[in-house]
Formats: C-alpha cells, structure tokens, sequence
C-alpha cells in the first residue's frame, strides 16, 4: 500500500507542478455552472425565439452525463498525459521494476483518480443536476464513467509509443464517447452500432431506466479495460 | 538546401507518427457530418471545423512535437548542427501547413460547402503557420505535456473567441485587426478579403518572429548553459 501511495504522490506532485490540478478541479465546475444555469437560460431564450414549449430540454439528461462524466474524464486524462511524459522519460519503467510494480504503477495512474472522481461526479450531479436522479443510478453511472475514462486513458497510452502518438491518440479518444450520444440522437435499431462503446451503455441505462442494462455496461466496460490493460503491460518493461 | 532535409525530415516524422492517418479519419468523419447538417448551415461548420481543427493543428501538436524532440535529444543534435533556428523553425511551420491546407481543402471541396478559391487555401496556410508559431512559442517554455496544454488554453480563447464570434455575426469593424476574424473573411470571400490576407500575413511574420527569439534561447539553453 506504501509504494502505491507513494506513487500516485508522485502523480499529484506533477500535476500540480504543471498547474494541471487547478483545470482538472475547476473544469468540471465551470461545466457545471454553465449547464447549471447557462442550459436553462438558452432554453428560455429559443423557445421564445422560435415559439416552441421546448428545444433543449428533451437532452438535460445528456448534458447531466456529460457533466456526470467531466470530473473522472478530466483527472484520466491529466493522469494519462503525465504517462505520456513518464514514458518518454523512461520513468514508467522504472517504475514497474521498483515495489510500486506494473499493477501498482497502473493502479497508481488510473484506478485512484477515477475512484476520487467518483465521489466528485456524485456531488457534482446532486447539486448542479438538471434532471431528477435517484442515487442508485446515480451512483452506478458514476461507475460507469470512471470505467469509461479508465478505458480511455488505456486506449490513450496503449496504442501509442510516444508523446506525439499520444496526441494523436487523445484526439481520437474523443470518438469512444460518440456512444454516450447515439441512443438520444438515433432513434431507430441503427444506434446499436455503438453498443461496443461502454458509455453508449451508461445512456442507454439511464434514457431507459433499466437496470439490467446494468450488464453489459460493467460488461462492455471491463472487456475494454481488461483487453487495454493486457495491452498496456506488455508495453511496460 | 538545409532547409528541404529538414522539411522532408519533418514530413516524415508526422506520417511515421500517424498524422496523415488521423487525419484521414478526421477528414471523412468532418465531411459526413457536414452532409448530415441542413443546406443552410454547412458553409458555417465547415469554416468552423477547419478553422478549429486542421488550421489549429500546430498549436495541438507542436508540444508533442517539440517535447518529443528533446527527450529524444534530437534538439541537441540540431542545435550543434549547422542549421539556423528559423530553418528548423520554417521547416515545422511549412509541414504543418501543407497538412492543414491539404485537410482544409479536402473538407471544404468534397462536402461542397465552401466556395474554394486560392485565398481561402492561402488563408488556411498562413492561419496554420500562426498557430505553429504560436505552439512553438510555448512549447519551447512548457517542461511536461500537461505544462503545455494549460498554457495553449489562453491562445486558444483569445484567437478562437472573436473570430467564432464574427462567424456568427457579431462584426464590428474593427474586429478585422483580429488574426482568426481576418481568416473568416478570407474563408467567406468578404468584402474586406484582401485587407483581412494583409493583415493575417503581418500576425503570422510577427508570430514567427517571435518564435524564432524563442527557439533560438531554447538552442542555448539545451547544453545547460545560459549563454
């Protein structure tokens, strides 16, 4: 437990060297007082415009998941650019050959982040939320997004072998949540084309209210983070 | 010619790394989702995705890029070589550039929203080459990636801000002195499209300017010492 605290210290130390902390904290709540009170506005403001009862409001559940999805998607993705830097400085592997280890390194650099954004996306949606949520799917969404970003900074750092790859990666990373938009906007069987991506899943469960969605969410999820993961580790030395 | 190795060079490392791969995919993902919008509204988001994504490509990569370059030592060859740090410098803008323009274009001819003329081209280049040169700047002073990222974000916001702003209608004339507002109005073929090309040539040169001061400390500075 030591080194893997003292790992993921190391983590906190550089993102805050680098001033990452400040965005990674402040952005979700900048995302959320824009939802929270910019959203409701614009409605207003169509509506009047185009003489419609409503515009926006059919998609304040996708805006709560986008906004349930910011706090874990934000502290992945800084962990995965300090990845980035740690490999190219040869850092990652030393790591793995210390007690820290490949597990504790990737446990260090993904797992602790997303578990303290899921507490975040908890409070984040209890106060800033713009749709009703009962707290058991609140709590299984923000699993869920902390699945879907661990996913993500995976599939950042496993199919790249440098920083500049990396970048590239992070630009079509974006395209693994085109799933969490899929069943709001494509109405017909067709959405199902997505049903690879875990967080078409975490929409799905909600748009529905399903539970048993429940399964191949943590399904699909954990194939992505099992088949990166394996991935990753042989990349590590 | 230093200047076409160094070119070649730089050519070579972006396919090698995927940048002609990603944006392929890129490309064709921007143009489906141009015919996918209505008639009316397909001139706009393609001037808005080229603007924000092909012409600013230098200011999302060039960390990398330049990051990349020092930990693999590569600067430090380069900086005892015999090149000149605006060869080195030209040499990243122009490589962008010519996958900006070729992006751009692609976008803009295949989805047909945009009327394509050779400003709008040149437009896109030198819009390119300013943001490069803006990356540059920062790169050459970031330490990290996540270093670099925050410190992009204020660039970003000051140069897309007034020119998504005038894209959407909001023109104040003066506005025109803006670098992203005159590429704008080169894209929409406006009235004021040849003071707003004479304009964004001045921002770019004095960018690039500025970039080259930059490079060159960076050079001194990679044997560790201040000269």
């Amino acid at each position: 437990m030591k080194p893997l605290m003292r790992s993921f210290g190391i983590f906190i130390r550089q993102i805050i060297r680098d001033d990452m902390l400040w965005a990674v904290c402040l952005a979700p709540l900048l995302v959320a007082l824009l939802f929270r009170f910019g959203i409701p506005y614009a409605e207003s403001l169509l509506c009047a415009y185009f003489q419609k009862r409503t515009i926006l409001a059919g998609y304040y559940l996708l805006l709560d998941l986008v906004l349930c999805l910011m706090p874990p998607y934000m502290f992945c993705f800084a962990s995965a650019m300090v990845m980035l830097t740690e490999r190219d400085e040869n850092m990652a592997g030393y790591m793995a050959v210390t007690p820290v280890g490949k597990t504790g390194y990737m446990l260090s650099r993904l797992v602790l982040p997303a578990a303290i954004a899921f507490p975040i996306s908890i409070l984040l949606i209890h106060f800033f939320s713009l749709t009703n949520w009962n707290y058991l799917a609140l709590s299984a969404v923000s699993l869920l997004m902390g699945l879907s970003s661990i996913a993500v900074a995976l599939f950042i750092f496993s199919f790249s072998r440098n920083r500049v790859e990396g970048m590239a990666m992070v630009k079509l990373s974006g395209l693994l949540f085109v799933g969490l938009v899929a069943p709001f906007f494509v109405l017909s069987g067709a959405q199902y084309l997505a049903a690879f991506l875990p967080s078409f899943w975490a929409a799905k469960l909600c748009l529905e209210e399903n539970s048993l969605l429940m399964l191949p969410a943590l399904a699909v999820s954990l194939i992505w983070i099992w088949a990166l993961g394996r991935r990753l580790e042989r990349k590590l030395y | 010619m230093r200047i076409w190795s160094l070119l070649r060079g730089d050519i070579r490392f972006q396919y090698k790394y995927g940048f002609y791969l990603l944006y392929l995919v890129f490309s064709i993902l921007y143009i489906s989702l141009i015919f996918s919008f209505p008639q009316a509204w397909r001139e706009k988001a393609a001037i808005l995705m080229i603007f924000t994504d092909p012409a600013a490509m230098g200011l999302y990569f060039m960390g990398a890029i330049v990051l990349f370059e020092k930990s693999e030592r590569v600067l430090d060859s380069i900086a005892v070589s015999p090149v000149k740090t605006y060869e080195y410098m030209l040499s990243k803008l122009l490589s962008i550039g010519v996958i900006s323009v070729i992006v751009g274009f692609s976008i803009g001819f295949f989805s047909h929203a945009v009327n394509m003329t050779a400003r709008f081209l040149v437009g896109i280049f030198l819009c390119s080459c300013l943001f490069s040169a803006v990356g540059l700047l920062v790169a050459a002073k970031s330490v990290s990636l996540n270093d670099f990222i925050i410190s992009t974000i204020p660039a970003e916001l000051l140069i897309n801000i007034p020119a998504i702003a005038w894209l959407f209608g909001w023109r104040p004339g003066w506005l025109l002195l803006h670098p992203g507002v005159c590429l704008m109005e080169l894209c929409e073929n406006g009235k004021y499209a040849f003071t707003a090309f004479i304009i964004l040539v001045l921002w770019t040169l004095f960018f690039a300017l500025i970039a080259n001061r930059t490079v060159k400390s960076m050079f001194r500075e990679i044997g560790g010492i201040k000269l």
